[in-house]
Protein backbone atom coordinates (compact mmCIF):
# COMPACT_ATOMS: atom_id res chain seq x y z
CA UNK A 1 0.00 0.00 0.00
CA UNK A 2 0.96 3.59 0.40
CA UNK A 3 3.14 4.87 -2.37
CA UNK A 4 3.18 1.52 -4.17
CA UNK A 5 -0.62 1.62 -4.28
CA UNK A 6 -0.46 5.01 -5.97
CA UNK A 7 2.09 3.85 -8.53
CA UNK A 8 -0.06 0.78 -9.12
CA UNK A 9 -3.13 3.00 -9.69
CA UNK A 10 -1.32 5.10 -12.29
CA UNK A 11 0.11 1.99 -13.96
CA UNK A 12 -3.29 0.29 -13.99
CA UNK A 13 -4.94 3.33 -15.56
CA UNK A 14 -2.37 3.42 -18.37
CA UNK A 15 -2.80 -0.26 -19.10
CA UNK A 16 -6.61 -0.12 -19.01
CA UNK A 17 -6.74 2.89 -21.27
CA UNK A 18 -4.37 1.32 -23.77
CA UNK A 19 -6.29 -1.94 -23.84
CA UNK A 20 -9.51 -0.02 -24.47
CA UNK A 21 -7.93 2.00 -27.28
CA UNK A 22 -8.85 -0.03 -30.31
CA UNK A 23 -6.80 2.10 -32.69
CA UNK A 24 -3.62 1.41 -30.78
CA UNK A 25 -4.33 -2.32 -30.71
CA UNK A 26 -5.00 -2.41 -34.43
CA UNK A 27 -1.69 -0.69 -35.05
CA UNK A 28 0.10 -3.07 -32.72
CA UNK A 29 -1.25 -6.10 -34.57
CA UNK A 30 -1.16 -4.87 -38.15
CA UNK A 31 2.35 -3.39 -38.06
CA UNK A 32 4.18 -6.68 -37.41
CA UNK A 33 1.91 -8.48 -39.87
CA UNK A 34 2.76 -6.00 -42.63
CA UNK A 35 6.46 -5.92 -41.90
CA UNK A 36 6.89 -9.65 -41.49
CA UNK A 37 4.40 -11.11 -43.93
CA UNK A 38 4.56 -8.54 -46.72
CA UNK A 39 7.86 -6.70 -46.56
CA UNK A 40 9.83 -9.53 -44.96
CA UNK A 41 8.58 -12.37 -47.12
CA UNK A 42 8.58 -10.14 -50.19
CA UNK A 43 12.21 -9.05 -49.90
CA UNK A 44 13.47 -12.35 -48.55
CA UNK A 45 14.66 -13.83 -51.89
CA UNK A 46 16.54 -10.66 -52.89
CA UNK A 47 18.55 -10.32 -49.71
CA UNK A 48 21.32 -12.70 -50.71
CA UNK A 49 23.33 -10.85 -53.29
CA UNK A 50 24.29 -12.81 -56.37
CA UNK A 51 27.45 -11.41 -57.91
CA UNK A 52 28.60 -12.95 -61.19
CA UNK A 53 26.87 -16.24 -60.50
CA UNK A 54 28.44 -16.52 -57.09
CA UNK A 55 26.06 -16.29 -54.13
CA UNK A 56 27.65 -14.02 -51.62
CA UNK A 57 25.89 -13.71 -48.29
CA UNK A 58 25.77 -10.19 -46.97
CA UNK A 59 24.86 -11.53 -43.59
CA UNK A 60 24.53 -15.22 -42.90
CA UNK A 61 20.77 -14.99 -42.37
CA UNK A 62 17.59 -14.60 -44.37
CA UNK A 63 16.02 -11.17 -44.62
CA UNK A 64 13.11 -12.31 -42.46
CA UNK A 65 15.47 -13.39 -39.74
CA UNK A 66 17.44 -10.21 -40.16
CA UNK A 67 14.55 -7.77 -39.77
CA UNK A 68 12.60 -9.76 -37.18
CA UNK A 69 14.40 -8.23 -34.17
CA UNK A 70 14.06 -4.78 -35.75
CA UNK A 71 10.28 -5.19 -36.07
CA UNK A 72 10.12 -5.90 -32.34
CA UNK A 73 11.96 -2.64 -31.76
CA UNK A 74 9.61 -0.85 -34.17
CA UNK A 75 6.50 -2.06 -32.41
CA UNK A 76 7.92 -1.18 -29.00
CA UNK A 77 8.92 2.25 -30.23
CA UNK A 78 5.50 3.05 -31.68
CA UNK A 79 3.67 1.96 -28.56
CA UNK A 80 6.06 3.61 -26.13
CA UNK A 81 5.86 6.94 -27.85
CA UNK A 82 2.10 6.62 -28.23
CA UNK A 83 1.67 5.96 -24.51
CA UNK A 84 3.95 8.82 -23.63
CA UNK A 85 2.04 11.16 -25.87
CA UNK A 86 -1.03 10.58 -23.68
CA UNK A 87 0.73 13.00 -21.30
CA UNK A 88 -0.43 15.69 -23.71
CA UNK A 89 -4.03 14.49 -23.49
CA UNK A 90 -3.84 14.35 -19.71
CA UNK A 91 -2.63 17.92 -19.72
CA UNK A 92 -5.22 19.17 -22.21
CA UNK A 93 -8.15 17.35 -20.65
CA UNK A 94 -7.32 18.22 -17.08
CA UNK A 95 -6.65 14.77 -15.68
CA UNK A 96 -3.07 15.75 -14.91
CA UNK A 97 -4.40 18.21 -12.33
CA UNK A 98 -6.16 15.45 -10.45
CA UNK A 99 -2.81 13.71 -10.06
CA UNK A 100 -0.73 16.81 -9.38
CA UNK A 101 -2.97 17.91 -6.52
CA UNK A 102 -2.71 14.47 -4.90
CA UNK A 103 -0.14 13.65 -2.20
CA UNK A 104 1.83 11.49 -4.66
CA UNK A 105 5.38 12.75 -5.24
CA UNK A 106 6.16 13.75 -8.80
CA UNK A 107 8.73 11.02 -9.38
CA UNK A 108 6.18 8.35 -8.40
CA UNK A 109 3.57 9.81 -10.77
CA UNK A 110 6.04 9.79 -13.63
CA UNK A 111 7.38 6.35 -12.74
CA UNK A 112 3.87 4.83 -12.70
CA UNK A 113 3.07 6.48 -16.01
CA UNK A 114 6.24 5.28 -17.71
CA UNK A 115 5.88 1.81 -16.22
CA UNK A 116 2.37 1.63 -17.70
CA UNK A 117 3.65 2.67 -21.13
CA UNK A 118 6.48 0.17 -20.82
CA UNK A 119 4.08 -2.65 -20.05
CA UNK A 120 1.93 -1.94 -23.08
CA UNK A 121 4.97 -1.55 -25.31
CA UNK A 122 6.41 -4.89 -24.20
CA UNK A 123 3.02 -6.48 -24.82
CA UNK A 124 3.05 -5.09 -28.34
CA UNK A 125 6.60 -6.35 -28.71
CA UNK A 126 5.31 -9.80 -27.79
CA UNK A 127 2.78 -9.57 -30.61
CA UNK A 128 5.81 -9.68 -32.92
CA UNK A 129 7.29 -12.65 -31.07
CA UNK A 130 4.16 -14.61 -31.91
CA UNK A 131 5.15 -14.36 -35.59
CA UNK A 132 8.56 -15.91 -34.97
CA UNK A 133 7.60 -19.20 -36.56
CA UNK A 134 6.99 -17.49 -39.93
CA UNK A 135 10.51 -16.11 -39.87
CA UNK A 136 12.59 -19.17 -39.02
CA UNK A 137 13.87 -17.51 -35.90
CA UNK A 138 14.55 -20.19 -33.31
CA UNK A 139 12.64 -19.44 -30.13
CA UNK A 140 13.70 -21.23 -26.98
CA UNK A 141 12.16 -20.14 -23.69
CA UNK A 142 15.52 -18.93 -22.44
CA UNK A 143 15.78 -16.73 -25.54
CA UNK A 144 12.29 -15.36 -24.93
CA UNK A 145 13.06 -14.44 -21.33
CA UNK A 146 16.34 -12.82 -22.20
CA UNK A 147 14.64 -10.89 -24.99
CA UNK A 148 11.83 -9.79 -22.67
CA UNK A 149 14.40 -8.33 -20.29
CA UNK A 150 16.01 -6.19 -22.99
CA UNK A 151 12.63 -5.29 -24.48
CA UNK A 152 11.48 -3.99 -21.10
CA UNK A 153 14.62 -1.95 -20.63
CA UNK A 154 14.29 -0.52 -24.14
CA UNK A 155 10.58 0.22 -23.71
CA UNK A 156 11.23 2.05 -20.45
CA UNK A 157 13.85 4.23 -22.13
CA UNK A 158 11.69 4.92 -25.16
CA UNK A 159 8.60 5.77 -23.09
CA UNK A 160 10.70 8.21 -21.06
CA UNK A 161 11.97 9.63 -24.33
CA UNK A 162 8.37 10.04 -25.51
CA UNK A 163 7.44 11.85 -22.31
CA UNK A 164 10.33 14.26 -22.82
CA UNK A 165 9.08 15.11 -26.31
CA UNK A 166 5.47 15.35 -25.14
CA UNK A 167 6.45 17.77 -22.38
CA UNK A 168 8.07 20.07 -24.90
CA UNK A 169 5.16 20.15 -27.26
CA UNK A 170 2.68 22.96 -26.78
CA UNK A 171 0.30 22.30 -29.60
CA UNK A 172 -0.68 18.82 -30.55
CA UNK A 173 -1.45 18.06 -34.18
CA UNK A 174 -2.00 14.36 -33.81
CA UNK A 175 0.11 11.29 -33.59
CA UNK A 176 1.02 11.25 -37.28
CA UNK A 177 3.57 13.98 -36.65
CA UNK A 178 5.38 11.79 -34.15
CA UNK A 179 5.27 8.85 -36.45
CA UNK A 180 6.79 10.76 -39.36
CA UNK A 181 9.16 13.06 -37.50
CA UNK A 182 10.46 10.82 -34.74
CA UNK A 183 9.67 7.15 -35.00
CA UNK A 184 10.27 6.32 -38.65
CA UNK A 185 13.53 8.30 -39.06
CA UNK A 186 14.94 6.64 -35.95
CA UNK A 187 13.76 3.26 -37.14
CA UNK A 188 15.16 3.45 -40.64
CA UNK A 189 18.56 4.65 -39.49
CA UNK A 190 18.97 1.92 -36.91
CA UNK A 191 20.33 -0.65 -39.37
CA UNK A 192 16.93 -2.23 -39.08
CA UNK A 193 16.09 -2.80 -42.73
CA UNK A 194 19.58 -2.96 -44.22
CA UNK A 195 22.80 -4.27 -42.74
CA UNK A 196 26.12 -2.59 -42.37
CA UNK A 197 28.04 -5.70 -43.26
CA UNK A 198 30.38 -6.45 -40.35
CA UNK A 199 32.64 -8.49 -42.64
CA UNK A 200 33.59 -5.33 -44.48
CA UNK A 201 36.24 -3.01 -43.21
CA UNK A 202 35.22 0.54 -42.47
CA UNK A 203 36.80 1.71 -45.69
CA UNK A 204 34.82 -0.88 -47.63
CA UNK A 205 31.60 0.08 -45.85
CA UNK A 206 32.12 3.68 -46.88
CA UNK A 207 32.48 2.54 -50.46
CA UNK A 208 29.15 0.69 -50.29
CA UNK A 209 27.24 3.40 -48.43
CA UNK A 210 27.58 7.20 -48.35
CA UNK A 211 29.42 8.46 -45.32
CA UNK A 212 26.46 10.44 -43.91
CA UNK A 213 24.29 7.34 -43.81
CA UNK A 214 26.92 5.31 -42.03
CA UNK A 215 27.31 8.18 -39.59
CA UNK A 216 23.55 8.33 -38.94
CA UNK A 217 23.34 4.61 -38.33
CA UNK A 218 26.28 4.62 -35.98
CA UNK A 219 25.04 7.67 -34.08
CA UNK A 220 21.54 6.30 -33.61
CA UNK A 221 21.27 4.65 -30.18
CA UNK A 222 18.51 2.38 -31.47
CA UNK A 223 21.05 0.72 -33.77
CA UNK A 224 22.57 -0.87 -30.72
CA UNK A 225 19.18 -1.93 -29.29
CA UNK A 226 18.34 -3.67 -32.57
CA UNK A 227 21.80 -5.18 -32.57
CA UNK A 228 21.37 -6.47 -29.01
CA UNK A 229 18.11 -8.22 -29.93
CA UNK A 230 19.77 -9.71 -33.02
CA UNK A 231 22.40 -11.02 -30.68
CA UNK A 232 19.75 -12.67 -28.52
CA UNK A 233 17.72 -14.22 -31.33
CA UNK A 234 20.29 -14.94 -34.05
CA UNK A 235 23.55 -14.79 -32.19
CA UNK A 236 24.57 -12.22 -34.77
CA UNK A 237 26.01 -8.83 -33.89
CA UNK A 238 27.09 -6.15 -36.30
CA UNK A 239 28.64 -4.11 -33.52
CA UNK A 240 30.40 -4.78 -30.25
CA UNK A 241 27.86 -6.91 -28.27
CA UNK A 242 28.66 -5.00 -25.08
CA UNK A 243 27.37 -1.75 -26.57
CA UNK A 244 23.69 -2.76 -26.73
CA UNK A 245 23.10 -3.33 -23.00
CA UNK A 246 25.18 -0.29 -22.05
CA UNK A 247 23.34 2.04 -24.41
CA UNK A 248 19.88 0.69 -23.50
CA UNK A 249 20.61 1.11 -19.79
CA UNK A 250 21.96 4.58 -20.38
CA UNK A 251 18.81 5.49 -22.35
CA UNK A 252 16.48 4.17 -19.64
CA UNK A 253 18.25 5.98 -16.81
CA UNK A 254 19.15 9.13 -18.71
CA UNK A 255 15.77 9.70 -20.35
CA UNK A 256 13.90 8.96 -17.12
CA UNK A 257 15.97 11.51 -15.21
CA UNK A 258 15.54 14.09 -17.94
CA UNK A 259 11.78 13.45 -18.05
CA UNK A 260 11.64 13.81 -14.27
CA UNK A 261 13.56 17.06 -14.40
CA UNK A 262 11.05 18.40 -16.96
CA UNK A 263 8.09 17.13 -14.99
CA UNK A 264 9.22 18.74 -11.74
CA UNK A 265 9.32 22.12 -13.42
CA UNK A 266 5.88 21.74 -14.94
CA UNK B 1 -19.13 36.52 11.28
CA UNK B 2 -21.31 33.55 12.09
CA UNK B 3 -20.08 32.81 15.60
CA UNK B 4 -19.41 29.20 14.65
CA UNK B 5 -15.80 30.11 13.99
CA UNK B 6 -13.58 27.28 15.18
CA UNK B 7 -10.58 28.29 17.27
CA UNK B 8 -8.21 27.16 14.51
CA UNK B 9 -9.20 28.37 11.06
CA UNK B 10 -9.04 25.91 8.16
CA UNK B 11 -7.45 28.41 5.84
CA UNK B 12 -5.23 31.36 6.61
CA UNK B 13 -4.02 33.61 3.84
CA UNK B 14 -1.68 36.49 4.53
CA UNK B 15 -0.60 39.19 2.08
CA UNK B 16 -0.70 36.81 -0.84
CA UNK B 17 0.31 38.10 -4.24
CA UNK B 18 0.76 36.54 -7.65
CA UNK B 19 1.78 38.11 -10.90
CA UNK B 20 1.48 36.81 -14.46
CA UNK B 21 3.86 38.87 -16.52
CA UNK B 22 2.69 42.43 -16.02
CA UNK B 23 -0.75 41.48 -14.76
CA UNK B 24 -1.27 41.34 -11.03
CA UNK B 25 -3.59 38.39 -10.50
CA UNK B 26 -3.59 38.62 -6.71
CA UNK B 27 -2.76 41.84 -4.93
CA UNK B 28 -2.02 41.56 -1.20
CA UNK B 29 -4.88 39.22 -0.36
CA UNK B 30 -5.47 38.28 3.28
CA UNK B 31 -8.31 36.21 4.66
CA UNK B 32 -9.12 33.35 6.97
CA UNK B 33 -11.82 30.71 6.74
CA UNK B 34 -13.26 28.75 9.67
CA UNK B 35 -13.19 24.96 9.85
CA UNK B 36 -16.91 24.61 9.30
CA UNK B 37 -17.56 27.55 6.99
CA UNK B 38 -19.17 27.60 3.61
CA UNK B 39 -17.07 30.31 2.05
CA UNK B 40 -17.80 31.84 -1.33
CA UNK B 41 -15.37 33.73 -3.52
CA UNK B 42 -17.40 35.93 -5.77
CA UNK B 43 -16.04 37.86 -8.70
CA UNK B 44 -16.13 38.21 -12.47
CA UNK B 45 -13.95 36.14 -14.78
CA UNK B 46 -10.31 37.04 -14.41
CA UNK B 47 -10.80 38.46 -10.92
CA UNK B 48 -8.19 36.14 -9.44
CA UNK B 49 -10.49 33.53 -7.90
CA UNK B 50 -8.98 30.57 -9.70
CA UNK B 51 -5.46 31.82 -9.05
CA UNK B 52 -6.23 31.94 -5.35
CA UNK B 53 -7.74 28.45 -5.39
CA UNK B 54 -4.75 27.07 -7.26
CA UNK B 55 -2.37 28.53 -4.72
CA UNK B 56 -4.42 27.07 -1.87
CA UNK B 57 -4.40 23.69 -3.65
CA UNK B 58 -0.57 23.88 -3.75
CA UNK B 59 -0.32 23.57 -7.52
CA UNK B 60 0.67 27.18 -8.05
CA UNK B 61 3.39 28.95 -6.11
CA UNK B 62 2.60 32.45 -4.86
CA UNK B 63 5.06 35.29 -5.54
CA UNK B 64 4.67 36.78 -2.10
CA UNK B 65 2.90 36.30 1.19
CA UNK B 66 1.91 33.02 2.80
CA UNK B 67 -1.02 30.65 2.89
CA UNK B 68 -1.83 27.62 4.99
CA UNK B 69 -4.58 25.05 4.62
CA UNK B 70 -5.55 22.71 7.46
CA UNK B 71 -2.60 24.14 9.36
CA UNK B 72 0.00 23.28 6.71
CA UNK B 73 1.94 25.81 4.72
CA UNK B 74 1.14 25.42 1.02
CA UNK B 75 4.75 25.93 0.01
CA UNK B 76 6.73 24.09 2.67
CA UNK B 77 4.29 21.32 3.62
CA UNK B 78 2.52 20.85 0.31
CA UNK B 79 2.12 17.07 0.60
CA UNK B 80 0.56 17.25 4.07
CA UNK B 81 -1.72 20.03 2.92
CA UNK B 82 -2.81 17.95 -0.09
CA UNK B 83 -3.94 15.06 2.08
CA UNK B 84 -6.44 17.36 3.75
CA UNK B 85 -8.01 18.95 0.73
CA UNK B 86 -10.41 17.79 -1.94
CA UNK B 87 -10.53 19.76 -5.16
CA UNK B 88 -13.05 20.10 -7.96
CA UNK B 89 -11.38 22.08 -10.70
CA UNK B 90 -13.12 24.37 -13.10
CA UNK B 91 -12.26 22.15 -16.07
CA UNK B 92 -13.39 18.55 -15.78
CA UNK B 93 -10.51 16.31 -14.71
CA UNK B 94 -12.01 12.84 -14.90
CA UNK B 95 -10.61 10.12 -17.10
CA UNK B 96 -13.54 9.52 -19.39
CA UNK B 97 -12.20 6.23 -20.67
CA UNK B 98 -12.52 4.77 -17.21
CA UNK B 99 -15.75 3.90 -15.41
CA UNK B 100 -17.08 5.89 -12.46
CA UNK B 101 -15.82 3.20 -10.11
CA UNK B 102 -12.39 3.11 -11.72
CA UNK B 103 -12.03 6.87 -11.44
CA UNK B 104 -12.89 6.76 -7.74
CA UNK B 105 -10.70 3.73 -7.12
CA UNK B 106 -7.80 5.49 -8.80
CA UNK B 107 -8.30 8.47 -6.53
CA UNK B 108 -8.52 6.27 -3.44
CA UNK B 109 -5.28 4.48 -4.31
CA UNK B 110 -3.43 7.68 -5.08
CA UNK B 111 -4.61 9.21 -1.79
CA UNK B 112 -3.64 6.00 0.00
CA UNK B 113 -7.06 5.10 1.33
CA UNK B 114 -6.85 1.48 2.57
CA UNK B 115 -8.58 -1.39 0.73
CA UNK B 116 -11.76 -2.07 2.73
CA UNK B 117 -12.27 1.57 3.62
CA UNK B 118 -11.78 2.55 -0.01
CA UNK B 119 -14.52 0.23 -1.22
CA UNK B 120 -16.89 1.45 1.45
CA UNK B 121 -16.17 5.12 0.77
CA UNK B 122 -16.68 4.62 -2.97
CA UNK B 123 -20.10 3.10 -2.34
CA UNK B 124 -21.04 5.88 0.07
CA UNK B 125 -19.91 8.68 -2.19
CA UNK B 126 -21.65 7.24 -5.26
CA UNK B 127 -24.80 7.10 -3.18
CA UNK B 128 -24.39 10.69 -2.03
CA UNK B 129 -24.27 11.98 -5.59
CA UNK B 130 -26.90 9.50 -6.80
CA UNK B 131 -24.66 7.71 -9.25
CA UNK B 132 -24.72 4.21 -7.75
CA UNK B 133 -26.47 2.85 -10.82
CA UNK B 134 -23.76 4.27 -13.05
CA UNK B 135 -20.89 2.75 -11.13
CA UNK B 136 -19.58 0.59 -13.96
CA UNK B 137 -20.39 2.86 -16.89
CA UNK B 138 -17.66 4.67 -18.78
CA UNK B 139 -17.50 8.34 -17.81
CA UNK B 140 -17.53 9.41 -21.46
CA UNK B 141 -21.21 8.42 -21.56
CA UNK B 142 -22.06 10.81 -18.68
CA UNK B 143 -23.74 14.20 -19.03
CA UNK B 144 -21.81 17.23 -17.78
CA UNK B 145 -23.97 17.37 -14.66
CA UNK B 146 -23.21 13.75 -13.85
CA UNK B 147 -19.51 14.32 -14.42
CA UNK B 148 -19.56 17.21 -11.99
CA UNK B 149 -21.33 15.11 -9.38
CA UNK B 150 -18.80 12.35 -9.83
CA UNK B 151 -15.99 14.86 -9.40
CA UNK B 152 -17.52 16.00 -6.13
CA UNK B 153 -17.79 12.39 -4.98
CA UNK B 154 -14.17 11.90 -5.91
CA UNK B 155 -12.96 15.01 -4.13
CA UNK B 156 -14.62 13.80 -0.93
CA UNK B 157 -13.44 10.20 -1.15
CA UNK B 158 -10.40 10.62 1.07
CA UNK B 159 -12.34 12.49 3.76
CA UNK B 160 -10.74 15.89 3.31
CA UNK B 161 -11.21 18.67 5.85
CA UNK B 162 -11.47 21.29 3.17
CA UNK B 163 -13.29 21.05 -0.13
CA UNK B 164 -12.42 23.47 -2.91
CA UNK B 165 -14.91 23.90 -5.71
CA UNK B 166 -13.88 26.15 -8.57
CA UNK B 167 -16.99 27.20 -10.47
CA UNK B 168 -18.70 23.87 -9.78
CA UNK B 169 -21.93 24.78 -11.49
CA UNK B 170 -20.74 26.61 -14.57
CA UNK B 171 -22.27 25.26 -17.76
CA UNK B 172 -24.81 23.12 -15.93
CA UNK B 173 -28.57 23.29 -16.24
CA UNK B 174 -30.61 24.68 -13.36
CA UNK B 175 -31.61 21.27 -12.08
CA UNK B 176 -28.05 19.96 -11.88
CA UNK B 177 -26.95 23.15 -10.18
CA UNK B 178 -29.62 22.79 -7.55
CA UNK B 179 -28.67 19.18 -6.92
CA UNK B 180 -25.04 20.02 -6.41
CA UNK B 181 -25.90 22.61 -3.80
CA UNK B 182 -28.21 20.12 -2.11
CA UNK B 183 -25.38 17.57 -1.81
CA UNK B 184 -23.12 20.17 -0.30
CA UNK B 185 -25.78 21.15 2.25
CA UNK B 186 -26.34 17.52 3.12
CA UNK B 187 -22.63 16.96 3.64
CA UNK B 188 -22.25 19.90 5.94
CA UNK B 189 -25.03 18.62 8.12
CA UNK B 190 -23.24 15.28 8.48
CA UNK B 191 -19.76 16.38 9.39
CA UNK B 192 -17.43 19.29 9.91
CA UNK B 193 -16.28 20.43 6.50
CA UNK B 194 -14.92 23.67 5.23
CA UNK B 195 -16.14 24.41 1.73
CA UNK B 196 -14.58 27.07 -0.43
CA UNK B 197 -16.49 27.75 -3.59
CA UNK B 198 -15.93 30.23 -6.39
CA UNK B 199 -18.75 31.26 -8.59
CA UNK B 200 -20.05 34.07 -10.63
CA UNK B 201 -23.66 33.04 -10.13
CA UNK B 202 -24.65 35.50 -7.46
CA UNK B 203 -27.85 33.74 -6.43
CA UNK B 204 -25.80 30.70 -5.46
CA UNK B 205 -23.89 32.42 -2.72
CA UNK B 206 -26.87 33.74 -0.80
CA UNK B 207 -26.86 30.74 1.53
CA UNK B 208 -23.12 30.68 2.13
CA UNK B 209 -21.83 31.61 5.59
CA UNK B 210 -19.39 34.10 4.22
CA UNK B 211 -18.91 35.84 0.96
CA UNK B 212 -15.73 37.44 -0.22
CA UNK B 213 -16.00 39.74 -3.19
CA UNK B 214 -12.87 39.88 -5.26
CA UNK B 215 -12.02 41.86 -8.36
CA UNK B 216 -8.75 42.67 -10.11
CA UNK B 217 -6.96 40.50 -7.54
CA UNK B 218 -8.14 42.54 -4.59
CA UNK B 219 -10.61 41.73 -1.85
CA UNK B 220 -13.32 44.37 -1.94
CA UNK B 221 -15.53 43.06 0.85
CA UNK B 222 -15.73 40.06 3.13
CA UNK B 223 -18.62 39.12 5.43
CA UNK B 224 -21.92 37.30 5.75
CA UNK B 225 -24.35 37.94 2.91
CA UNK B 226 -26.57 39.94 5.30
CA UNK B 227 -23.72 42.03 6.60
CA UNK B 228 -22.59 42.79 3.07
CA UNK B 229 -26.08 43.82 2.04
CA UNK B 230 -26.41 46.04 5.07
CA UNK B 231 -23.06 47.68 4.52
CA UNK B 232 -22.90 48.07 0.76
CA UNK B 233 -26.29 47.29 -0.63
CA UNK B 234 -28.85 49.85 -1.52
CA UNK B 235 -32.16 49.76 -3.22
CA UNK B 236 -31.66 50.16 -6.90
CA UNK B 237 -33.87 51.32 -9.68
CA UNK B 238 -33.25 49.74 -13.04
CA UNK B 239 -34.60 51.74 -15.95
CA UNK B 240 -34.62 51.17 -19.70
CA UNK B 241 -34.43 54.49 -21.57
CA UNK B 242 -36.50 54.69 -24.76
CA UNK B 243 -33.67 56.17 -26.79
CA UNK B 244 -30.13 57.56 -26.65
CA UNK B 245 -31.30 61.06 -25.89
CA UNK B 246 -33.29 59.86 -22.90
CA UNK B 247 -30.27 57.93 -21.64
CA UNK B 248 -28.14 61.06 -21.99
CA UNK B 249 -30.68 63.16 -20.12
CA UNK B 250 -30.88 60.65 -17.28
CA UNK B 251 -27.13 60.50 -17.03
CA UNK B 252 -26.95 64.25 -16.87
CA UNK B 253 -29.43 64.42 -14.01
CA UNK B 254 -27.99 61.42 -12.16
CA UNK B 255 -24.25 61.38 -12.74
CA UNK B 256 -23.94 58.32 -10.48
CA UNK B 257 -25.98 56.17 -12.87
CA UNK B 258 -24.24 52.93 -13.72
CA UNK B 259 -24.56 50.78 -16.83
CA UNK B 260 -26.57 47.62 -16.37
CA UNK B 261 -26.88 44.84 -18.90
CA UNK B 262 -29.00 45.19 -21.99
CA UNK B 263 -28.73 48.97 -22.23
CA UNK B 264 -30.32 49.60 -18.85
CA UNK B 265 -29.22 52.23 -16.38
CA UNK B 266 -29.02 51.49 -12.70
CA UNK B 267 -29.66 54.25 -10.18
CA UNK B 268 -29.16 54.09 -6.44
CA UNK B 269 -32.24 54.98 -4.40
CA UNK B 270 -31.09 57.55 -1.88
CA UNK B 271 -34.35 58.72 -0.37
CA UNK B 272 -38.01 57.74 -0.19
CA UNK B 273 -39.14 60.29 -2.76
CA UNK B 274 -36.59 59.19 -5.32
CA UNK B 275 -38.96 57.17 -7.48
CA UNK B 276 -41.62 59.85 -7.54
CA UNK B 277 -39.04 62.42 -8.55
CA UNK B 278 -37.63 60.23 -11.24
CA UNK B 279 -40.97 59.33 -12.75
CA UNK B 280 -42.11 62.93 -12.74
CA UNK B 281 -39.15 63.94 -14.88
CA UNK B 282 -38.54 60.88 -17.01
CA UNK B 283 -41.72 58.80 -16.77
CA UNK B 284 -42.49 59.22 -20.45
CA UNK B 285 -38.97 58.64 -21.66
CA UNK B 286 -38.33 55.17 -20.22
CA UNK B 287 -39.92 51.94 -21.34
CA UNK B 288 -39.35 49.99 -18.16
CA UNK B 289 -38.67 50.69 -14.51
CA UNK B 290 -37.97 48.06 -11.90
CA UNK B 291 -36.93 48.15 -8.30
CA UNK B 292 -34.20 45.90 -6.91
CA UNK B 293 -34.24 45.06 -3.22
CA UNK B 294 -30.77 45.04 -1.66
CA UNK B 295 -29.13 41.89 -2.96
CA UNK B 296 -25.60 40.71 -3.37
CA UNK B 297 -25.96 41.79 -6.95
CA UNK B 298 -26.41 45.37 -5.83
CA UNK B 299 -23.57 44.98 -3.35
CA UNK B 300 -21.37 43.84 -6.17
CA UNK B 301 -22.48 46.67 -8.38
CA UNK B 302 -21.82 49.30 -5.80
CA UNK B 303 -18.39 47.87 -4.98
CA UNK B 304 -17.09 47.27 -8.48
CA UNK B 305 -19.11 49.77 -10.46
CA UNK B 306 -20.40 47.10 -12.81
CA UNK B 307 -22.60 44.10 -12.89
CA UNK B 308 -21.18 40.69 -12.30
CA UNK B 309 -22.34 38.98 -15.44
CA UNK B 310 -21.83 41.99 -17.57
CA UNK B 311 -18.19 41.35 -18.10
CA UNK B 312 -17.87 39.24 -21.22
CA UNK B 313 -16.40 35.83 -20.86
CA UNK B 314 -12.83 35.72 -22.04
CA UNK B 315 -11.96 33.64 -25.08
CA UNK B 316 -10.94 30.52 -23.19
CA UNK B 317 -14.11 30.60 -21.15
CA UNK B 318 -16.30 30.85 -24.16
CA UNK B 319 -14.55 27.91 -25.77
CA UNK B 320 -14.97 25.92 -22.61
CA UNK B 321 -18.62 26.76 -22.43
CA UNK B 322 -19.07 25.77 -26.04
CA UNK B 323 -17.44 22.46 -25.32
CA UNK B 324 -19.96 21.73 -22.65
CA UNK B 325 -23.45 20.66 -23.26
CA UNK B 326 -26.08 22.18 -21.03
CA UNK B 327 -27.31 25.68 -21.66
CA UNK B 328 -26.14 28.70 -19.79
CA UNK B 329 -28.34 31.28 -21.38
Amino acid sequence: MGLLGGIYAIWLREVKRALRDRGQLIGGVSRPLLWVLIMGIGLNPYFRGEVFGEVRFVVPYTYLQFIFPAIIVLNIMYTSVQSAVSVIWDREFGFLREVLVSPMPRWAILFGKILGGTTIAVMHGCLVLVLARFTDVPMAWSTVFEALGWMTLLAFGLTSFGVIIANRIRSFEGFGVFSNAVILPLYFTSSSVFPLDPALTRAQTLVVYPEWLVFLVEANPLTYAVDALRGVFLNFNQFDPALGPIIMTAMAVGFFLLALWDFRKA
Amino acid sequence: MTGTEAPRPAIVVEHLSKRYGRMLALDDVSLSVGANDMFALLGPNGAGKTTLIHILCTILAPDGGSASVAGFDVKKQAVKARRNIGVVFQEPSLDDRLTAYENLNFHGLVYQVGGAERKQRITEMLELVELSDWRDKLVRTFSSGMKRRLEIARALLHNPRILFLDEPTVGLDAQSRERIWAYLDQLRRQRELCIVVTTHYIEEVENCDRVCIIDHGKILADGTPDALKAAHGSELVRVTPRDKAAAEAIRERYPDAKDGHGGTLVLAVDDVNFIDGFLASFGTRVSQVSLDRPSLESVFLSLTGRELRDKGADEQDRMRAAGRRAGRR
